[in-house]
């Protein structure tokens, strides 16, 4: 009983540290500028909806969650057939450089943007990628595989081997195998790769910044970055669209919640 | 039906010295149940992924039907397998699983169907058909891995211990639902196990295997009577085989076991022998005793008794399988008799029979 009492006080403090910035930026979201710079963490006198229009219509954030929407979107796809593919070669094939090919793609997870990312750039311009979503898309994809193919690769490595070969003898070839075998087992492990990526790269910043630099090709991230002035922040604008940012991502964790904790705690697939 | 024939069947797994299967030549007949016996690592079930096609072949070759099928692809071979974990497919439902198969081969659907159904009877899955195979028993996931694999009506079926992972009672029930599937289906069978007890019940013939090589091939019946060498005397029967060395004397008709004298006559060179007697042909006799054994250990399992001895001289226990009578107490002096006609003399050196 008391165990329980202590696990409760622990889980709403650690919810109320969670949930007390999103809380606050939420009623930020829906004050002006000038209300909050009165008073912080006021409740809302008056519930400015007509704020959201204003920065979707106005503001331009409608190109910038379409933007968003198209780079995460392609990207997340791409990594997730292509890294599973790669996960399911790894973990199967018994070929000559498997581990090395794997030391490889995942040594690349070592090095900081910081250093990958002047030479990223100079390798757009000279492809003519430089300043496009296509450029940013791919960038992403090549960012995130490493640790795509990681968590899938070990993943694919716990489905016993028997049950590749009983498709194998039940008449199956390599690649419907793939698909049909492997890929819907690994569903939960999917699962976590599509939200962890999908999060990483909805609020992803740097690569943004550097590589992209028209107005109508910015991701959400730099159009809240727009807001920023050097003289003046439009404090109220920013939380809005912080919110309009925010929104999608707890629509996707209320939904795959349940498959990511799956993901993350599977392990037996007997 | 098919038969299946292995010519000189040789694999090494690479950055191996050893060869994992070493030039097995087998003849398996139509409808025939071949049983594959042995310890683990002996190569039985390499070769059995050999002729699944789940492992490359080294060299020889292996015919299906006459045809020499090396290079075809498991999937072509048209064979089944049930395999010791079952594999069944966590995702799929019960009919799924056992119509799995069926849909790769363009079958119409009322006949997967009916297949299926008819399938799921015979097994008892009718009940189940609906449900994924971690809500289900392990027997029943034995049952829908054997269905998967009747349900192709394949040329060959492949089991590779597929009885291991059962409890005890299940097991035996299984292996008389085997037997009769057998029958039913007349299919030809190839069946690994290192279980010698479902080898002799349910092999036609054995072939009985060790480091790579098959050591011996038979019915089961004559392998347990006239086992080819040491290996096989030792491993088939349980308990084993008495393996005790033993000397000829001077005339070349009696052979000295321990104290024991016993109306053997030579044959060959070999001075030294090793005489081999099972646990059965040795008679706990005071009519006419060979030698006289001190009980070590009894162990009654009811409807007989193993009784460990030690004999004067002889450095190994020597165990006797006794009927349910016997009252043989620990550190008694018990006189025995051994049934010569029975036994086998084992060359020490090649550990091969001599007679």
């Amino acid at each position: 009983m008391i165990s329980r009492a202590f696990l409760f006080v622990i889980v709403a403090l650690y919810t109320a540290f969670a949930a007390g910035p999103f809380l606050w930026v939420a009623t930020m979201s829906l004050r002006t500028t000038s209300e909050i710079s009165l008073d912080h963490y006021a409740w809302p006198e008056k519930l400015h909806w007509d704020k959201f229009p204003q920065a979707w219509f106005n503001s331009n954030y409608s190109v910038y969650f379409q933007n968003s929407t198209l780079v995460v979107i392609s990207a997340v796809i791409v990594l997730t057939v292509v890294g599973a593919m790669a996960a399911h070669c790894f973990a199967r094939y018994r070929f000559r450089i498997n581990r090395l090919l794997y030391f490889v793609i995942f040594s690349a997870i070592i090095f900081p943007p910081q250093i990958t990312i002047i030479a990223l750039f100079q390798i757009l311009v000279d492809y003519g990628l430089y300043n496009s979503l296509l450029g940013l898309t791919l960038v992403y994809i090549a960012v995130q595989l490493p640790l795509t193919v990681y968590i899938l690769e070990s993943f694919f490595a716990r489905i016993p081997a028997d049950l590749f070969d009983a498709a194998r003898i039940d008449g199956y070839a390599e690649w419907d195998i793939f698909w049909k075998v492997s890929l819907p087992i690994a569903m939960p492990a999917i699962a976590t790769t599509v939200i962890l990526n999908t999060i990483l790269l909805w609020n992803e910043f740097l690569y943004a910044v550097v590589l992209i630099t028209d107005e109508a090709k910015r991701t959400l991230p730099l159009g809240i970055q727009r807001f920023m002035g050097d003289q003046l922040e439009d404090v109220g604008m920013i939380a809005t669209g912080l919110m309009i940012a925010i929104i999608p991502v707890v629509i996707i964790y209320i939904f795959f919640s349940e498959k990511l904790i799956q993901g993350m705690t599977a392990g037996a697939v007997k | 039906m098919a038969t299946v024939a292995l010519k000189e069947l040789t694999k090494r797994y690479a950055g191996s010295d050893l060869l994992a299967v070493d030039a097995v030549n087998l003849d398996v007949k139509h409808g025939e149940f071949m049983v594959l016996l042995g310890p683990s690592g002996c190569g039985k079930s390499t070769t059995l992924r050999m002729i699944a096609g789940l492992e490359s072949i080294g060299s020889g070759d292996l015919l299906i039907d006459g045809k020499r099928v090396n290079t075809v692809p498991a999937k072509d071979r048209d064979i089944a397998m049930v395999f010791q974990s079952y594999a069944l497919y966590p995702h799929m439902s019960v009919f799924d699983n056992l119509s799995f198969g069926l849909r790769r081969r363009d079958i119409a659907r009322s006949e997967i169907d009916r297949r299926v159904t008819n399938v799921a009877a015979t097994l008892g899955l009718s009940e189940l058909l609906k449900r994924k195979p971690h809500a289900l028993s392990g027997g029943q996931r034995q049952r829908v891995a054997l269905g998967r694999a009747i349900v192709r009506d394949p040329k060959v079926f492949l089991f590779d211990e597929p009885l291991s992972n059962l409890d005890a009672a299940l097991r035996v029930g299984m292996r008389g639902e085997l037997i009769k599937l057998h029958h039913k289906l007349g299919a030809t069978m190839i069946y690994v196990t290192h279980d010698q007890v479902e080898a002799m019940t349910m092999g036609d013939r054995i072939c009985i295997m060790n480091g790579g090589k098959v050591v011996q091939l038979g019915s089961p019946l004559d392998v347990y009577r006239d086992p080819a060498d040491m290996f096989v005397a030792s491993f088939l029967g349980s308990p084993p085989t008495n393996l005790i060395p033993g000397r000829f004397d001077g005339s070349g008709s009696t052979l000295a076991v321990g104290q024991a004298k016993l109306p053997v006559a030579k044959k060959g060179e070999a001075e030294e022998v090793i005489f081999g007697i099972r646990p059965e042909d040795i008679r706990i006799d005071g009519s006419a005793p060979h030698t006289y054994g001190e009980v070590l250990a009894v162990e009654p399992l009811g409807a007989e008794t193993i009784v460990r001895f030690r004999l004067p001289d002889v450095a190994h226990d020597v165990l006797v399988r006794g009927p349910r009578s016997v009252t043989a107490k620990v550190g008694e002096r018990v006189p025995l008799a051994f049934d010569v006609a029975s036994a086998h003399l084992f060359d020490p050196l090649t550990t091969r029979r001599i007679a």
